[in-house]
This record gives structure tokens, C-alpha cells and sequence, in this order.
């Protein structure tokens, strides 16, 4: 081991860490791996190093503005060679854990292509661990609850189901939401039941005492943790006296919304896009149309992340398969024990998150969202809450009415027409203006064009831009670095754009028809290399930005 | 896109999903499957060239995503398909009563001739069997669409729906053509007539398929 080894195998271990080498590995493919798993004081993000490369050509933190007029992508080849070492990481806070200038240095760095896990912009960037801390667990309790009620559903549709067939023999479109309206006790006990096995288990209990272990101060009613043994079923049968009300209020989908007594979790809460809710009822209905689709794609999820999460990797049989029968997963003989686990965390998340945002529900694709997020995040709760921030802005693509993917096509289409009009008025003439073909790239962000590890590589810039203008850093300090690059949200529209721009000598010469366009771009997968697209795309944004936006 | 043939068809494979739409086309197209192809997102599609009589046709076939929120976006892809092969999974009976619905759909957006093959997929997994033969059968007769079961994973019937689907549509466009030429030289516009090849039957396979994964 070299000095740099050795210094990480010091983090490692003062991270509980098990640092296990083998040779087929580069080490930073370790570096990576095991800032994946390490979460102890590092739990806000998860850094990740995502490219490798060679200490020298790195640029020091904060020389960041000096390289003279010269106008330079963020993502230059050389500054994303420069390693953050855990001291630089551990720079980014204060001693109580918050970020220092509101996190502006940290994500400048991050838009510059070191990467990190930015799941945990759920945060506010100027919170303290303490006051993140508070919130976590409020929102794991939340996502028991949402897990809760899916588990209801399900034994709820189970029953009705057989109703249906035992009475009539062919009801097929009748709406089984009536049902919905009367839940026995019986129901609600075994719900209770089903969700304390469903406690006795949880992924990784035995691996992650350095995450849990360190934050349990404070969270007294903690109903499990460290422990994966079943100690935690007496507690839960107490605290869950009022649960029996929550539950059928929520299932009864009463209009009583400030309804909010025993504060888990409001209505609100629950479903954050009330407003566009139109018909409650027809939750059940569509939820089980979501959960049979749910259940067919988890168990088609890519393996590719197997590779980056050792620790998940090798999950036990036994642990997979019980996984899978708490959350119902069907047809997964053929599988290893990692891919069924990997596909019963979807299925439990999938559902949980279309409960939570019934317009929505689940749509394909989501699957490709999430499963990255869960390949990197080993507590559930932890996964959805990070989803539920992913889907903030991903969710408008999957919306039934189209408005949102629309809207994201549109302004690839803008930029294209704004940078390169000779291509553009080629699109017009093969009818292809809207861009239809670039439709699977924005729909999962580029998920099935590149490598696991080029996506999280893109995302995090992607979301590190975004979290930049969430908190306004775009107006004051980063306009004075404006003229690199100003952070947008629609990052990953400059990046597919890029990646038609790339491809504008072929479309032109070669291709007479829409159908061509988009065999290009479905055969671009594997053929992508990231960083270049993020140079066009940064190039694109300079000059088209502005242009864009007031455009639409 | 249309050299050396002397027909290009446009076809749509739809149905709920997971009823392995893509991996029908996989087999056809390339004689490949895969057990765990990722569900498609937006539409993809693939060419394979086949022979009747002594035309050379392209079938170029597109792949839809299963779930109804696509449909909208996707409906535009029926334009100009000259065939369907709407699939069910014989061991979930649900995607069999999802057909009236893509039925529906068919005629909808669908040109009245277009040719429908009722396709129930997975017919390997016997012993997981929900909807029966018969079933399939009689919503068919009732169509008045043609039907067979097929495995593609067994590789079993799937060459024999597309080629029956295929040579129907030949059928129908080919007497088409004939009753407007005698009123027009030109050729009707989802034809294309070109210089005979004599190859027999070759295989295209195109990029949409390439990735294994991309589906």
C-alpha cells in the first residue's frame, strides 16, 4: 500500500470500515467503493470518487478561479483528476456538522466533477447534523407508515380479489374500490403483524452499526436499529395503538386533511401533490395496477450495480428470500440472492413512493431511477426519502398528461435550433423537430445509455447544479464564476443536446428519417463517454442559456 | 433504409407489459433472448428481411413500452403500420383481459386493414398456465383476428406469427397496389418497389437490438 492507500485504510477503519483489497481492483474503485459504505460522520453525503487519475495534474481546492481569462468547462479534464482526501472532505463542516458557506464551496467542487453521493440534498444545505438528525428520523417514521399502508393494500386487494372471483365469475373491469371503505380490525392487526416481521427485518441491520449506532442519542422511541434479532416486536405492538386510527383514516381517504393528531405524519405529508389529486378512491384501484407492474420490473432491474456494493453483493440466501416474501416478489427463482434483495428494496420503495405521490403512482422507468440510489444507499428509508428529492423534478416526466416530458423535449429541441440551425431545419424536414428520439434519455436520465458508474457521475453533476439554484447560489456568488458555466436545472437537457450535436455530420448526411434518428440514439448506449458530454453540454449552456430560458 | 429489397412493412408488437414483447422481437430479428430484458422505454425497433415469393420484404418492426402511460406518446408509432401482433401472457390472465382495451386502441389509431395476429407468449410455462388455448382462440374468432401461442424463449411459433402477420400484410397491400395502379403508375406510398434482389432471405439486425439491455 502506498501513502495514499494507507491513509484511506485509516479512514476506513475509523469508520468500522472492513477495507477488503483485491488485486483484479483498482484502488480507486476501493476509494470508491468503501466511501460508499461508510456513513459514520460522513452520512450527509456519501463521497465518491468517481474518476481516477493521477494526483499531480489535480488542482487544489480553491485554485479553482484562478486560470485567467481562459474560458474552461467545470469539467475539464484536469480539474476532475484532483482527489477530495477526507480532510478536504471533512473541511466542507463546521464542528457541529454544518456546512460552511452554505455549502457554496462544496458544491462548486461538486459541479466540477468530484463526485459524492448527493442523495442528501433533501437537507437544507445550512442545517447542522444535529438538526438533520431530527429530521431523519421523523422521516424514517414517515416511510413506516407509507410501507404500512402498502402491506394494508395488499392484503386488503388479496381479499377483495378472491371476493370477486368466489361471486362473480367474470368481473373484470368492476371497481373493487368500495371495499375500500370498510376495514375490519382483523385487517389492521395483521397488517400490524405482518409490518413487525417486516421490522425484524431491515437490509443490512447486522452491517451498519456505524450508521445507525451512532445516531440512535435522540431517538428514543427507536423501534430498531442495531439489532436484527426481534426484540423490537413488544414495542411496536404499544406504539401502535394509534396507528390503528392513522391507518384507517388514511385508508379511508377521509377529507378531514388538517386531521393531524399523533404528528407522524399529515395527510399533506402523505401526499404532497394533493392538489392534483383528483379522485381518491381511485387510488386502490390504480395501486394495484402500480404493484403488479412494480413487482414484473424489479425483478428485470440491471445488475450492473452488483459490482459497486460489496456489501449487498453477498447478501445471504436466506435474508434475500425473506426480503422477497415481505414485500410479495414473485417469479425470482432464476436469480442470484443480490438481485432478489435488490429487487424487494425496489418493490418496497416503488410502492411506498406511489402511495406517496398517487398522481404520479409508478410508471417504468422509475425503476431505472431508483435503483442506482438503493445500489449506494443501504437504509430504505434513507433510499426513498432521497428518491422522493430525485422525483421532485423527474416526476413532471412521467406524468399521464404529458405536460412534463413535453416541456423537456421542447427545450432539447430549442437548444438544438439555437446552436445549429443547419441540423435543426434537417429535424424540421424529416418531421423530427420535436425530438421524440432523445425521449428515453430524458425520461431516465441517461440511465440506459451509460454505465453505472457514468450515471451517478452525470446525476451528481446534474443534481449539485440543481441543488445550487435551490439554494440561490446561482445569483450571488456563483455569478461571479458566470461566465463558466451558470448552474441550470435542465443540465441534463444540454447534455442530451450534446449528445445529438455530436452526431450532426451522420444525422445530416446519412439519415432520411425519423426512425434513423432514433436507432442512432438508441445505439448510443455504451458508446457515451461522459465527460465529453458534459463539455458540450457546458459549452451549450455559456452561450444558449439565457437564450433558452427566456424563449419558453 | 430501403436498399435491396422490394417492400418495406411497418409492423407494431403491443400488449401489456412483461408479456415479452421485446424478446419476441429478439428471437425473430436475431434468434436471441434474454430473461431479464429491461422494460422498454418509449419504443425501439428492429428489421429482419424475409422472402415471399420472389419480393425481398423489410419488415421493420417496433417495440412499444407495455404500460398505458406511454400510450399517448407511443400511439403516434402506429402511424403507417401495416400489421400489429398484440401479446398476451398466457400465465397471468390479467394481460388477457387488457386486450379488449388494446383492441380498442388498434381500431382507434390503427388503419381498418391493418392485419392483427393475437399472439399468447410463454406458451413453455405450461404448467403456470391461466388463460387456456380455447380462450385465446375464441376472442380471436370473435376478432376476427388470427391467433397463436408462442414461446419466444422456447423459440417456438415466434417465426411462424411474424412470417403469417408478413405475409398477410403482403397479401392485402399487394392487391392494393394492383387497384391503384389502374388508376395511378405510382406506387401506393408505404410501398417501395426497387430493383429486384435475388439474395434469399438475410437478416438485418439492427442497432435497436444490439444492446441487450436496451430493451
Amino acid at each position: 500500500m502506498g501513502k495514499d492507500q494507507m491513509e484511506i485504510k485509516d479512514i476506513c477503519d475509523s469508520l468500522d470500515i472492513r477495507l477488503i483489497l483485491q488485486s483484479s481492483r483498482t484502488w480507486d474503485t476501493y476509494r470508491k467503493i468503501h466511501f460508499f459504505q461508510s456513513s459514520k460522520g460522513l452520512h450527509i453525503f456519501h463521497l465518491v470518487r468517481l474518476c481516477g487519475g493521477s494526483k499531480n495534474s489535480g488542482k487544489k481546492l480553491g485554485q479553482d478561479g484562478k486560470e485567467g481569462n481562459h474560458l474552461r468547462s467545470p469539467w475539464s479534464r484536469r480539474k476532475r483528476k484532483c482527489i477530495l482526501s477526507f480532510q478536504q472532505w471533512q473541511a466542507f463542516f463546521t464542528p457541529e456538522g454544518k456546512l460552511r458557506d452554505s455549502g457554496i464551496k462544496l458544491l462548486k467542487k461538486v459541479r466540477s466533477g468530484v463526485g459524492y453521493k448527493s442523495c442528501d440534498f433533501n437537507y437544507d444545505l445550512t442545517s447542522s447534523k444535529e438538526e438533520r438528525d431530527v429530521i431523519k428520523t421523523q422521516k424514517r417514521e414517515e416511510y413506516e407508515n407509507l410501507r404500512r399502508i402498502c402491506r394494508q393494500l395488499h392484503k386488503h386487494n388479496d381479499d377483495s380479489n378472491l371476493n370477486r372471483t368466489r361471486e362473480t365469475s367474470n368481473g373484470d373491469d368492476g371497481s373493487s374500490t368500495d371495499c375500500m371503505y370498510s376495514l375490519s380490525s382483523e385487517d389492521v392487526v395483521s397488517a400490524r403483524e405482518s409490518l413487525s416481521s417486516e421490522e425484524r427485518f431491515l437490509p443490512f441491520n447486522e452491517d451498519s452499526k456505524w450508521t445507525d449506532g451512532t445516531k440512535v442519542n435522540g431517538y428514543t422511541k427507536s423501534k430498531q436499529t442495531t439489532d436484527s434479532n426481534m426484540a423490537s416486536d413488544s414495542e411496536s405492538m404499544d406504539s401502535n395503538s394509534s396507528e390503528v386510527l392513522e391507518l384507517s383514516q388514511a385508508f379511508n381517504f377521509s377529507e378531514h386533511e388538517e386531521d393531524n393528531t399523533n404528528g407522524i405524519h399529515s395527510k399533506e405529508d402523505l401526499s404532497p401533490y394533493n392538489e392534483e389529486v383528483q379522485s381518491k378512491p381511485r387510488i386502490s384501484e390504480d395501486f394495484v395496477m402500480w404493484r403488479r407492474i412494480i413487482l414484473l420490473d424489479a425483478i428485470r432491474a440491471n445488475e450492473e450495480w452488483i459490482a459497486y456494493s460489496v456489501i449487498q453483493a453477498t447478501v445471504s440466501v436466506a435474508k434475500a428470500r425473506r426480503s422477497a416474501e415481505i414485500v410479495g416478489l414473485k417469479d425470482y427463482d432464476h436469480l442470484d440472492p443480490c438481485r432478489i434483495f435488490h429487487a424487494s428494496r425496489l418493490v418496497a420503495i416503488l410502492e411506498a413512493y406511489a402511495l406517496y405521490d398517487p398522481e404520479i403512482g409508478y410508471c417504468q422507468g422509475m425503476s431505472d431511477l431508483l435503483s442506482p440510489i438503493i445500489s449506494v444507499i443501504r437504509e430504505d428509508h434513507m433510499a426513498f426519502w432521497c428518491f422522493v428529492g430525485f422525483m421532485k423534478k423527474a416526476r413532471h416526466n412521467f406524468r399521464l398528461d404529458e405536460v412534463g416530458i413535453r416541456r423537456q423535449l421542447n427545450i432539447v429541441s430549442k437548444i438544438i435550433k439555437y446552436k445549429d440551425s443547419h441540423l435543426y431545419r434537417h429535424l424540421e424536414k424529416l418531421q423530427a423537430e420535436d425530438c421524440f428520439f432523445v425521449y428515453r434519455m430524458v425520461l431516465v436520465l441517461f440511465r440506459r445509455e451509460l454505465t453505472f458508474e457514468q450515471t451517478l457521475c452525470l446525476w451528481e453533476v446534474i443534481w449539485a447544479d440543481q441543488a445550487a439554484i435551490r439554494s440561490g447560489i446561482g445569483k450571488s456568488a456563483w455569478s461571479k464564476i458566470r461566465q463558466r458555466a451558470p448552474p441550470t436545472e435542465d443540465l441534463l437537457l444540454y447534455a442530451i443536446a450534446a449528445s445529438i450535436l455530436q452526431r450532426r455530420k451522420k444525422i445530416i448526411a446519412k439519415y432520411s428519417s425519423m426512425d434513423e434518428i432514433l436507432r442512432e440514439c438508441n445505439a448510443m448506449a455504451g458508446h457515451l463517454d461522459v465527460w465529453k458530454l458534459l463539455d458540450t453540454a457546458h459549452d451549450l449552456v455559456m452561450t444558449l442559456h439565457d437564450k433558452v430560458e427566456t424563449s419558453l | 433504409m430501403d436498399e435491396d429489397c422490394d417492400y418495406l412493412f411497418k409492423a407494431v408488437l403491443i400488449g401489456d407489459s412483461a408479456v415479452g414483447k421485446s424478446n419476441l422481437l429478439y428471437r425473430f430479428a436475431k434468434d436471441e433472448f434474454f430473461l431479464d430484458s429491461k422494460p422498454t422505454i418509449g419504443v425501439e425497433f428492429a428489421y429482419r428481411s424475409i422472402k415471399v415469393g420472389d419480393k425481398i420484404i423489410k419488415a421493420q418492426i417496433w417495440d412499444t413500452a407495455g404500460q398505458e402511460r406511454f400510450r399517448a406518446i407511443t400511439s403516434s408509432y402506429y402511424r403507417g403500420a401495416l400489421g400489429a401482433l398484440l401479446v398476451y401472457d398466457i400465465t397471468r390472465k390479467s394481460t388477457f383481459e387488457s386486450l379488449k382495451k388494446w383492441l380498442k386502441e388498434l381500431r382507434e389509431f390503427g388503419g381498418p386493414e391493418m392485419v392483427v395476429v393475437l399472439v399468447g407468449n410463454k406458451s413453455d410455462l405450461l404448467h403456470s398456465r391461466e388463460v387456456n388455448l380455447e380462450d385465446g382462440r375464441s376472442l380471436a374468432t370473435l376478432e376476427q383476428v388470427s391467433f397463436m401461442e408462442t414461446s419466444a424463449k422456447e423459440n417456438l411459433n415466434v417465426e411462424e406469427a411474424f412470417l403469417h402477420m408478413i405475409h398477410r400484410i403482403y397479401e392485402t397491400t399487394s392487391q392494393k397496389s394492383l387497384e391503384t395502379k389502374t388508376t395511378t403508375s405510382d406506387q401506393s406510398t408505404d410501398l417501395k418497389t426497387l430493383q429486384g434482389n435475388r439474395e434469399i432471405i438475410y437478416i438485418d439486425e439492427v442497432s435497436a437490438t444490439k444492446q441487450p439491455s436496451s430493451c
